[in-house]
């Protein structure tokens, strides 16, 4: 994409369950797709184990060699390299002590996740990506509220791996999601004041702020300066009867196994009903000056090259992108 | 310059509620697909005579829909497909009674067409099934080729060139058939289309076809297969494509590692000065679990970077003639 913006694509949604998105040809039917679209960098998401081939530092290097062979791996589709990659410590993964269940939000779990964060951090600086976007704390049903207290602790353990960030030169944001223990506007405003915004940022998702009730032009707008990275992606709906709150949300809530019953909240660039204002909050974006990176994402809405290429239209037809 | 009249022929299937459909579902999908093509940077649209009533009925015309394509950047419908591949009583090329009818099918995809910007070609099958129409004969070919030399004619009269598609299950299928067609039809009004698979399969070589050719050439369908038909699957009733026993799958996009060399039809498009458009097609992309999206956007990718490239070859060595 040629534009002021520096966009880039999330593959997370080709990921559709954890053994379909394993083959290298199918990685790359993925990555030329993308490149089809226009974009020339993509965003990866962790994972765990042998399937997740794509998604876990230590066996992406172990298929492809070194950062440089992943690197080569990526332009034979001509995709020029990685923006950032995401990782939640809270979902267990068997590289990390065996599918230990830890949290942020829990102080004797802190020392695990800076070890915990280490591998990302290098791999994230080793193929010369930006951002290492993290999940900051896990679900809200899952434990009581965090309170003032609570939210400065999980601060403290996301500036300790702020400090490891840095020092490998590259940023970390936290990324809101509305499933988080971190739920409300003056939550999430917490959360950002007890992290050094020297070393800590933050990953804006337009569709997650708004299921969670936050708008996100408004919120970007208050917060203009700790915002460091976007996850940009739209919804039909905002959870205004606390469905977050319900037992296994992601479930519950997210895949319509209860409460409305909707069975997907994730939708492309320029869905009909969609909540998000889009060019309001790219304009913004670029009143702004925003340096960092704008990754478009689908989620799990549906055929991946399908949301891809509705999202790159989106791009070039309303939002005067050129591809 | 990159080659900017890419067309796509309309195959797509799509995940709707009612299972997987043509976008043709209602206008809502119509306009995700034409978004999506849009987005790769197709410029042109090929599709079937069978669709135009839908079209018409989702965008009030068939010039209607077209508007919609060049809002979406497209320049224009460029391509009809009409075809009989089963002969029926009432419709069959190799039966010249039933001549009259097909002519009368084909004045009423003419007038589904009026007002369009200028589509170029009306592509058919010149024949029906092998089985159906065998022995091919001199004879049988002669018939097939009085039909399409008088649809030819009316079809110029609305601008359009009336251009044949072989089939590798058709009753013209041989390298010699071919030939014996083409010298029964009027080059001024019966045309050649190249399908790169089709050919493949039955044995002809689709780039010395073209080259052949090149003078009644309006037009291919990049598709790619990986197998040649050894078995004579090409008489099995009642579809060879999806019936044979020995191949599930005939056909492939470009970039899987078929058969057909598309670099160097390229180059050979380049070489003979051919500047018409060339359509890409997906036939029964979605066998063994495949996606029309990804299929198209992997396809297009090729496109934009491998067939660019032979491309940009070909111009220069032409260059330094």
């Amino acid at each position: 994409m040629k534009d002021s913006l520096r966009w880039s694509y999330a593959l997370n949604q080709w990921n559709l369950r954890l053994d379909a998105f394993v083959r290298h040809e199918d990685q790359q039917r993925a990555l030329k797709t993308v490149s089809a679209c226009g974009f020339d960098h993509i965003e990866l998401a962790s994972g765990t184990g042998r399937w997740d081939n794509i998604s876990r530092p230590e066996v992406i290097l172990l298929n492809h060699g070194s950062h440089q062979g992943f690197l080569d791996f990526l332009r034979t589709a001509k995709v020029q390299g990685v923006s950032s990659m995401f990782w939640d410590p809270q979902a267990p993964a068997e590289e990390e002590e065996g599918y230990a269940f830890r949290s942020t939000a829990n102080p004797a779990d802190s020392d695990a996740i800076v070890e915990w964060a280490k591998p990302f951090v290098d791999f994230v600086a080793g193929v010369g990506a930006e951002q290492l976007v993290v999940r900051p704390v896990g679900s809200a049903w899952m434990s009581p509220p965090l309170g003032e207290d609570g939210i400065k602790l999980v601060g403290e353990v996301w500036n300790r791996i702020g400090e490891l960030t840095s020092a490998a030169g590259i940023g970390l944001a936290l990324h809101y999601d509305c499933l988080g223990a971190v739920h409300t506007a003056d939550e999430l405003r917490g959360l950002l004041s007890a992290t050094d915004p020297a070393t800590v940022g933050f990953a804006l998702d337009t569709a997650e702020l708004t299921v969670g009730g936050i708008d996100p032009v408004a919120f970007y707008r208050e917060n203009a300066e700790r915002v460091t990275h976007v996850h940009l992606k739209d919804t039909r709906y905002a959870d205004t009867g606390e469905e977050y709150r319900m037992p296994g949300a992601e479930a519950t809530m997210l895949k319509g196994g209860a409460g409305r019953r909707i069975e997907r909240w994730f939708f492309e660039l320029g869905t009909e009903g969609g909540l998000v204002d889009v060019p309001a909050f790219v304009a913004a974006l670029r009143e702004n000056d925003y340096p960092g990176w704008v990754v478009v994402e689908s989620d799990h809405g549906g055929n991946p090259a399908e949301l891809a290429m509705l999202n790159s239209w989106y791009l070039q037809r309303v939002l005067g992108v050129t591809k | 310059m990159t080659w900017t009249k890419w067309s796509y022929m309309d195959h797509w299937v799509t995940e709707t509620p009612q299972g997987p459909q043509p976008p043709s579902f209602n206008r809502a999908y119509m306009d995700r697909y034409v978004k999506q093509l849009s987005a790769l940077g197709f410029t042109g649209f090929d599709t079937f005579f069978f669709y135009l009533h839908l079209l018409a009925g989702m965008y009030g015309s068939v010039p209607g829909f077209e508007r919609f394509l060049q809002d979406n950047g497209f320049e224009k419908i460029t391509g009809i497909f009409s075809a009989y591949p089963s002969a029926t009583k009432w419709t069959a090329p190799h039966v010249r009674e039933t001549h009259d009818r097909i002519v009368a099918d084909c004045t009423n995809t003419l007038r589904m067409c009026e007002g369009l910007t200028g589509v170029e070609n009306f592509i058919v099958m010149p024949t029906s099934t092998y089985y159906q129409t065998e022995p091919v004969t001199d004879d049988t070919i002669k018939v097939v080729a009085d039909l399409w030399n008088r649809v030819g004619r009316l079809t110029l009269e609305h601008g359009m060139k009336t251009t044949c598609h072989f089939e590798f299950w058709g009753a013209i299928r041989t390298r010699e058939q071919l030939d014996t067609f083409f010298r029964y039809t009027d080059p001024e009004y019966v045309y050649f289309f190249c399908d790169t698979a089709q050919h493949t399969i039955a044995g002809v070589d689709p780039i010395q076809m073209f080259r052949d050719y090149r003078d009644r050439c309006t037009g291919f369908h990049f598709k790619d297969t990986k197998n040649v038909d050894h078995h004579e699957a090409y008489r099995t009733p009642p579809d060879p494509e999806l019936m044979a026993p020995q191949v599930t799958r005939w056909f492939y996009e470009m970039g899987e590692g078929g058969l057909v060399d598309f670099p160097a039809l390229m180059k050979e498009i380049v070489r003979s000065g051919y500047d018409g458009w060339l359509t890409v097609e997906h036939d029964k992309a979605e066998l063994g679990g495949g996606s029309y999206a990804e299929a198209t956007a992997v396809a297009k990718w090729y496109i934009d970077n491998v067939l660019a490239e032979a491309q940009a070859e070909a111009e220069a060595e032409v260059a330094a003639r």
